[in-house]
C-alpha cells in the first residue's frame, strides 16, 4: 500500500519551474533516494512533501490525507532533517527535543532515548550554541524521530559531518528500514547503499526511476544518470561535476 | 479551540520566553532604544514645551513604538536562525496556534517595554498620575502590545528571510498602528472624560480584535513558501 503518493506535482517560482510534472508512489517500508544535479529540485521536492512548501499544481497524499488543504494531523506521520537543524540555540538539545515532543503532543521520555541513540546522551544539558555542525545534525535527525513518524524526509543527511557523525547517523538511518523513507544526498556511495529504489530528478523532472537492485555499484548509477540527462544540451563533464561526481 | 491547540499556543510562547530570558536580546536592545528615545527627548524638548505632560505621552508612545520594532525585528529572528521556525510549521496543528504563540509572547516583551518606558518618562520627563491612574495606564499599555504584537508578528515572519528586515520592519509597522499611538497618547491624558475614554477604549479593542482576525486567518499562507 502506497504510504505517499505524488500525483502530477509542479512549483513555480515566478517564471521559474523548480519542479515539473513529478508523480511517484513509496510503499510502506520503502526506501528511496533522490538522484540529481545541483538544482535538479530534489530541496524543492522534498519540502513539498513536508507540507512546508505548497505545490502550484498536483497533489501529495500521505496514507489517504492530502497534505494540501487536508487534515493537520496528517503531519504527525511525518519526520523532515533538512541542511537546517531547526533547532534553538539558546536551548539545550534535551530542551529542543522536550519542546518538540511536547508540541506534536507525546510523552518528554523518549527524548533522552534517542539523545542515546545518536550518541549525545552526556551531552544533553549543554545548549546547542556550542555543538558542532555534526552534533547538531545528530540531535535535528533526533528532532525527526520524536515523535515516531513512519515517513522520513531527508535532505542532504550527510553533508558537512565529521566521521564520528557520519558513521553515527549513516547508522541511524540504516536502522529505519520498517519506515517509509525519501532521501536526497551527493554522496552516492552512502546513498546507494541506503537505497531500495533510485529517482533521478534533472532540471525538476523524473527523468528516471528505478530498484536499487538493477545497478551493480554507484558507477552504474552515474553512468545511468547520465544517459538519463544526455540530450539535455549540457555537456558530460558538466553534467558529472553537477552530479557531484569527481572528473 | 481544543486541548491540543491551547497547548501548542503554550508551549511556543514558553519557548519564547525563555529563550529571550536567556539570551536577553530582544529586551536589552528593545529598553536601550526606548531609553534613548525618552532621554533625548528630555534634552531636546524639556525647557522648550510648555506642557510636559503632552511631551511626555508623545515620549511615552513613540518609545513604545520604537523599541517594540526593535524588539519584535530581534524576537523573530531567532525562528530564522537554523530555520527554527520550520521545525514549528511540522507540528500537527492549525498553524495559527504558533501565531497565537508568538503574539503571545510578543505582548509580554512589548508591555515589559511599555512599563519601562512609563518608568523612563516619569523620571526623566516628570510626567505625573494618581496611583488611581496607574491600572489604566497599564491596561492601555497592554491593550496596545497586543494590537502592536499581533501585527508585529505578522509583518515579522513575512520579512524574516529579507535582508532589509531590520529597517523595513518600522517601515511597514508604524503605518499600521497608527490607531495605537492614538488612542495610547489619548487613553494616557489625565483628566480624559469618561465618554472619551470608553471611545478610545472601544477603538482599541476593535483594533485588537480585527489585527489578531486578519493575523490568525492568513499566518498559514504567509509562512508558507
Amino acid at each position: 500500500m502506497a504510504v505517499v503518493s505524488v500525483s502530477a506535482v509542479s512549483k513555480h517560482f515566478g517564471a521559474h519551474v523548480g519542479v515539473d510534472d513529478v508523480s511517484f508512489d513509496l510503499e510502506s517500508g520503502e526506501t528511496a533516494v533522490l538522484f540529481g544535479a545541483n538544482g535538479a529540485g530534489k530541496t524543492t521536492l522534498i519540502r513539498m512533501l513536508a507540507s512546508l512548501s505548497r505545490p502550484t499544481d498536483g497533489e501529495i497524499a500521505v496514507g489517504e490525507e492530502p497534505l494540501v488543504g487536508g487534515n493537520a494531523s496528517v503531519r504527525s506521520r511525518i519526520g523532515v532533517v533538512t541542511h537546517d537543524t531547526m533547532l534553538y540555540e539558546e536551548l539545550t538539545a534535551r530542551e529542543n527535543l522536550r519542546l518538540h515532543a511536547r508540541l506534536h503532543g507525546v510523552d518528554t521520555d523518549v527524548c533522552d532515548e534517542l539523545l542515546e541513540t545518536v550518541g549525545l546522551a552526556d551531552r544533553g544539558a549543554e545548549r546547542v550554541s556550542g555543538f558542532s555542525h555534526g552534533m547538531s545534525k545528530r540531535v535535528s535527525l533526533a528532532r525527526a524521530l520524536v515523535h515516531d513518524p513512519d515517513f522520513l524526509l531527508f535532505d542532504e543527511p550527510y553533508t558537512g559531518l565529521d566521521q564520528a557523525s557520519l558513521k553515527r547517523i549513516a547508522d541511524v538511518l540504516e536502522d529505519l528500514d520498517d519506515r517509509t523513507v525519501l532521501a536526497s544526498t551527493h554522496d552516492l556511495a552512502r546513498g546507494f547503499r541506503l537505497a531500495d529504489r533510485l529517482l533521478f530528478l534533472y532540471d525538476g523532472r523524473l527523468v528516471g526511476d528505478a530498484t536499487a537492485d538493477a545497478f551493480e555499484d554507484v558507477d552504474e548509477v552515474v553512468d545511468r544518470y547520465d544517459e538519463l540527462c544526455r540530450g539535455s544540451g549540457v555537456a558530460d563533464d558538466d553534467r558529472r561535476s553537477r552530479a557531484g561526481v569527481p572528473r | 479551540m481544543n486541548r491540543r491547540y491551547a497547548r501548542v499556543v503554550y508551549e511556543v510562547a514558553r519557548k519564547d520566553l525563555l529563550v529571550e530570558s536567556r539570551s536577553k536580546q530582544t529586551l536589552n536592545a528593545a529598553f536601550v532604544f526606548s531609553a534613548l528615545i525618552i532621554v533625548v527627548f528630555s534634552f531636546v524638548f524639556g525647557e522648550a514645551v510648555g506642557d510636559r505632560e503632552v511631551l511626555a505621552r508623545g515620549a511615552l508612545w513613540l518609545a513604545v513604538v520604537f523599541g517594540g520594532a526593535v524588539g519584535m525585528s530581534h524576537a523573530v529572528a531567532l525562528e530564522g536562525k537554523n530555520e527554527a521556525i520550520d521545525g514549528l510549521l511540522l507540528v500537527p496543528v492549525d498553524r495559527s496556534a504558533i501565531y497565537l504563540g508568538k503574539v503571545v509572547s510578543a505582548t509580554v516583551l512589548i508591555t515589559a517595554i511599555g512599563t519601562l518606558s512609563l518608568a523612563f518618562v516619569v523620571v526623566f520627563l516628570d510626567y505625573t498620575f494618581g496611583l488611581e491612574a496607574l491600572s489604566t495606564i497599564m491596561l492601555v499599555i497592554v491593550l496596545a502590545s497586543i494590537g502592536f504584537s499581533a501585527v508585529g508578528v505578522l509583518l515579522s515572519i513575512l520579512m524574516l528571510h529579507s535582508q532589509l528586515q531590520e529597517s523595513l520592519l518600522p517601515v511597514l509597522l508604524v503605518p499600521l498602528v497608527v490607531p495605537i499611538i492614538l488612542a495610547g497618547t489619548e487613553l494616557t491624558q489625565p483628566g480624559l472624560a469618561p465618554e472619551m475614554a470608553s471611545a478610545w477604549f472601544r477603538i482599541l479593542l476593535a483594533y485588537d480584535g480585527l489585527v489578531l482576525l486578519a493575523g490568525w486567518m492568513t499566518f498559514e499562507y504567509v509562512v508558507e513558501d
